[in-house]
């Protein structure tokens, strides 16, 4: 089948992702090996300067907490989410339509006016805060606004619907009647969802980890709105280096560093699955 | 394929034909948040009929990047601080301003005129100048336990500062602790306000240039960093937040209109400029905004009390006791390594 | 439906929507600061499209939302269709590498296309951001459509082809039409994530093409802003107008 359209469609779609996908990211690879220049961006003088710069421990402690940081957040989302995709999928249809609507709206609505909602809840006058003294449950308002806690609450609020779709598109799938029946058997609950529901639900677990952990790694301006700029994370250096202080060799190394990072994190997910897969064809 | 491809680019493109059909007059004014008054933005624009596209940056450093990355295209007013002139001037990022199209040139404060980092004001005219220094929220903290930086540093405060989010300015603190120059370039002075200011760190609760008045006003924030402006904003809705002159000294700096290289609207730069000057217009910035104007004609229009608030106009004590920034040249990088490891560590 | 239940899904609700609520209702607060209520006004509402900067920054936004979602939406389900029909060499990389462009963080494409951009010497503005959103939306297209397209039935258009339809028509006639709710979804997923992105516009858009999020973020950066409050109101609004406006035209396809 060798049409005008065929190759058409095919050169198009791959010049793009090697002309916008693949070539800036090789020039971000070249980029890392450079040095910086004074007054303008890059000098054309190859240097491992930037490399050998990213082994102060200082970098170690940016990479740290932001793994922390997305870790938490994704934790955090699939305890919550679970259940919520979970109860979804159990209810009636016309129930489940309205409550992905829900779910979607907020997912719809601009992150940064969710961010600002929140900073809104959190602040020393804020709603929580004001709450909890009328109730009588604390003194003096708890300081909750530019902590890391006000991150990682931040994040969890944006990054649920991200955890809960790819959970339910997975779990829509889930048979039911599985659960029945090893109930049936005599196997209780939690030894039900161990071996039966765990294993065939993981794929979607992990692709909601995966649809969290990334985008939440580099989601620089939720930890300068809620955090303050105090500690920065990994997006936030990159910004720094990139926009502020011109280092754009160093930003570069770091961002080499954190692909590699994805990739080997990626790779594991893939390995896992992989087993997964051939556990099933067993059974 | 080709109707929807059709049917779905024509809305895109329709969409697009008013941003090139409007040529009208236009300015692209690049500014510190919150230095202009709204309501002068809109006088000018209906006297003149040249719109003002106004953006907004919160340090030099991002302005300087932003400048470098669009090559000096697409800006026409830029309000670098006084040693950011010198930079930009010296990497030939700025183009020399034509006088005869800014008049009131003549009424403006000579001891802020022909300073060093341009010397006959050939790329730069000052806008407003000011002052960095304490705040304190007198109603939860006593004001006569905050009036050096030093007092910063107390234990007291661990997890409640405010800091601008400004290189040479954190510096400052610590190196005119230290007794040394705020414009040094030696890089020994520079380590040892470095790990000054590493001992300050817990104290601090966040980092902030762009409106730091709010925290404050919030009552995130009750002691900490602050510009004399944004001091004087926040006085006028709580009473209670104090400006401080810190006894070793304020950090002084100025910031001036210049017009990047590439402009597209030099004219119109001009004009605006012209504008801002005018008596009229500088007592609006300065009861608004709180900073000092450099400009003689507008002193005797402005309302008593703000004209005799120390905040806005300090004693020339004052302002001898403090320093001036100026240009630090290649010293700079130092700064900038260790302001990077001072934004990154725990 | 079980007590417990509801009870969860009703708490994670009100988390969901709270923050938004409070919004939206501080949006017509007298009191600025949303402290406690003053009265009821639309002058907020007023104060934000009287801001000509904030309008500016929402038409550019809105107009670089439309045209990447419509352009990312095409070459996207051209490049599914292409995967799913065609076997030719190379086949399994470009669907690896778009795969692989939605595993990377916003941030890092972002700066690796600003130095494409500085090195072709591409002037930051319209043309660059249309590019950068494209390019990360692309990747999400793809996928929604190939998804769809797994649940075809191949002969149908074995049937077409024996029928004697050109490459072409087959295309039009039959594919696209049963790809329209994947079509819609796609559309809709850009134009959310174009308006919604603030990593990519800080760094590739220039001085004459301020976008929303930008503004925006410049404006909250430390604190409570009454026009924000309207704004939002207004944009959460019509995230519901396009969530329900998807749900029909979904539903009538499928009839």
């Amino acid at each position: 089948m060798r049409s005008k359209t065929r190759n058409a469609i095919i050169t198009l779609i791959s010049l793009w992702v090697i002309v916008f996908g693949g070539v800036p990211l090789l020039l971000l690879l070249i980029t890392s090996f450079l040095k910086q220049h004074p007054d303008d961006f890059l000098s054309l003088s190859f240097s491992l300067k930037s490399y050998y710069q990213l082994v102060d421990p200082v970098y170690g402690e940016v990479m740290f907490r932001s793994v922390r940081q997305a870790g938490l957040t994704t934790l955090l989302c699939l305890i919550v989410g679970y259940p919520f995709a979970w109860i979804t999928c159990r209810l009636q249809s016309r129930y489940r339509l309205a409550v992905l609507i829900l779910m979607m709206i907020p997912f719809l609505t601009n992150s940064l006016i969710r961010t600002y909602a929140v900073r809104i809840l959190l602040g020393t006058n804020g709603l929580i805060n004001r709450s909890l003294l009328f109730l009588g449950l604390v003194d003096t308002p708890i300081k909750i606004m530019y902590t890391d806690l006000a991150v990682t609450l931040g994040l969890v609020y944006l990054m649920l619907p991200f955890m809960v779709l790819p959970l339910y598109a997975n779990l829509e799938k889930f048979d039911y009647r599985l659960v029945e029946v090893s109930r049936d058997l005599g196997a209780g609950p939690i030894y039900t969802f161990r071996t039966v529901v765990w294993p065939l639900t993981l794929p979607g677990i992990i692709a909601g980890c995966i649809m969290v952990f990334v985008p939440t790694m580099g989601l620089f301006y939720v930890a300068t709105l809620l955090g303050g700029a105090r500690d920065l994370l990994v997006g936030n250096l990159i910004h720094q280096q990139f926009l502020i202080s011109r280092n754009w060799p160093q930003g570069s190394a770091l961002s080499v560093v954190l692909i590699l990072m994805m990739i080997l994190m990626l790779g594991f997910y893939g390995l896992v699955l992989l087993r997964l897969t051939k556990r099933r064809e067993v059974v | 394929m080709i109707t929807k491809f059709i049917a779905w680019a024509l809305p895109a493109i329709i969409m697009l034909l008013p941003v090139s059909i409007s040529a009208a007059e236009k300015v692209y004014v690049y500014n510190w948040t919150e230095y202009i008054p709204e309501a002068v933005l809109q006088q000018f624009t209906k006297e003149t009929k040249i719109k003002v596209i106004y953006t907004t940056y919160d340090s030099n450093e991002t302005m300087y990047a932003k400048l470098k990355l669009v090559r000096g295209e697409g800006y026409d007013v830029v309000f670098p601080s006084t040693y950011f002139v010198n930079k930009m001037s010296r990497e030939g990022m700025l183009q020399p301003l034509d006088h005869s199209l800014i008049p009131n040139i003549g009424e403006l404060d000579s001891a802020v005129l022909d300073k060093e980092f341009d010397p006959g004001n050939v790329y730069s005219v000052p806008y407003m100048w000011g002052s960095t220094g304490i705040a304190v929220n007198t109603d939860i903290i006593d004001a006569a336990l905050v009036t050096s930086w030093r007092d910063l540093w107390s234990s007291e405060y661990k997890g409640q500062l405010l800091l601008q989010d400004d290189m040479r300015e954190v510096f400052h603190m610590a190196l005119k602790i230290n007794g040394h120059s705020s414009n040094t370039r030696d890089p020994k002075e520079i380590e040892a306000a470095y790990n000054l200011l590493k001992e300050l760190m817990p104290n601090v609760l966040l980092f902030n240039s762009d409106s730091p008045r709010l925290p404050y006003l919030a009552g995130e924030v009750n002691v900490g960093m602050i510009w004399n402006g944004e001091a004087w904003m926040a006085q006028q809705e709580n009473k209670a937040i104090t400006y401080v002159y810190p006894s070793e000294g304020a950090n002084f700096w100025i910031d001036s209109f210049v017009v990047p290289k590439g402009a597209n609207n030099v004219e119109n730069a001009h004009k605006f400029i012209a504008f801002m000057l005018r008596p009229d217009i500088a007592k609006m910035c300065v009861e608004e905004n709180g900073f000092a104007t450099p400009v003689t004609t507008a002193l005797p229009l402005i309302d008593e009390d703000v004209r005799r608030s120390r905040t806005i106009f300090p004693s020339a004590e004052i302002i001898s006791r403090g320093e001036f920034q100026t240009d630090v040249g290649e010293a700079l990088v130092i700064y900038q390594k260790y302001w990077e490891k001072l934004r990154s560590g725990q | 439906m079980k007590k417990s239940h509801l009870f969860y899904l009703t708490i994670i609700f009100i988390y969901l929507y709270v923050p938004i609520a409070v919004l939206g209702i501080n949006a017509f607060n007298l009191n600025r600061y949303g402290l406690r209520w003053d009265g009821f006004t639309f002058k907020w509402f007023v104060a934000m499209v009287e801001n000509p900067g904030l309008m500016e920054a929402a038409r550019n936004s809105f107009i670089v939302a439309i045209s990447s979602a419509s352009l990312a939406t095409i070459l996207g389900a051209l490049g599914a269709i292409g995967i799913y029909l065609y076997r030719f060499k190379g086949r399994f990389i470009l669907r690896g590498s778009l795969l692989t462009m939605m595993m990377i963080p916003d941030i890092i494409f972002a700066i690796a296309l600003l130095v494409l951009f500085l090195i072709c010497g591409i002037s930051l503005g319209f043309w660059s951001l249309l590019l950068a959103h494209t390019t990360f939306c692309l990747p999400f297209t793809v996928v929604t459509v190939l998804a769809r397209l797994h649940g075809f039935d191949p002969y149908l258009l074995d049937a077409a082809k024996d029928l004697g339809a050109s490459e072409s028509q087959v295309l039009r006639r039959i594919i696209i039409p049963l790809l329209l709710p994947a079509l819609i979804a796609s559309w809709l997923l850009c134009f959310t994530l174009s308006l919604d992105d603030v990593i990519v516009s800080s760094f590739v858009t220039g001085p004459s093409f301020d976008v929303l999020p930008l503004k925006i973020f410049s404006m909250v950066k430390v604190g409570v802003k009454p026009e924000v409050n309207a704004l939002a109101t207004i944009m959460v609004l019509i995230s519901i107008v396009l969530v329900v406006i998807s749900q029909y035209l979904i539903k009538e396809r499928k009839q």
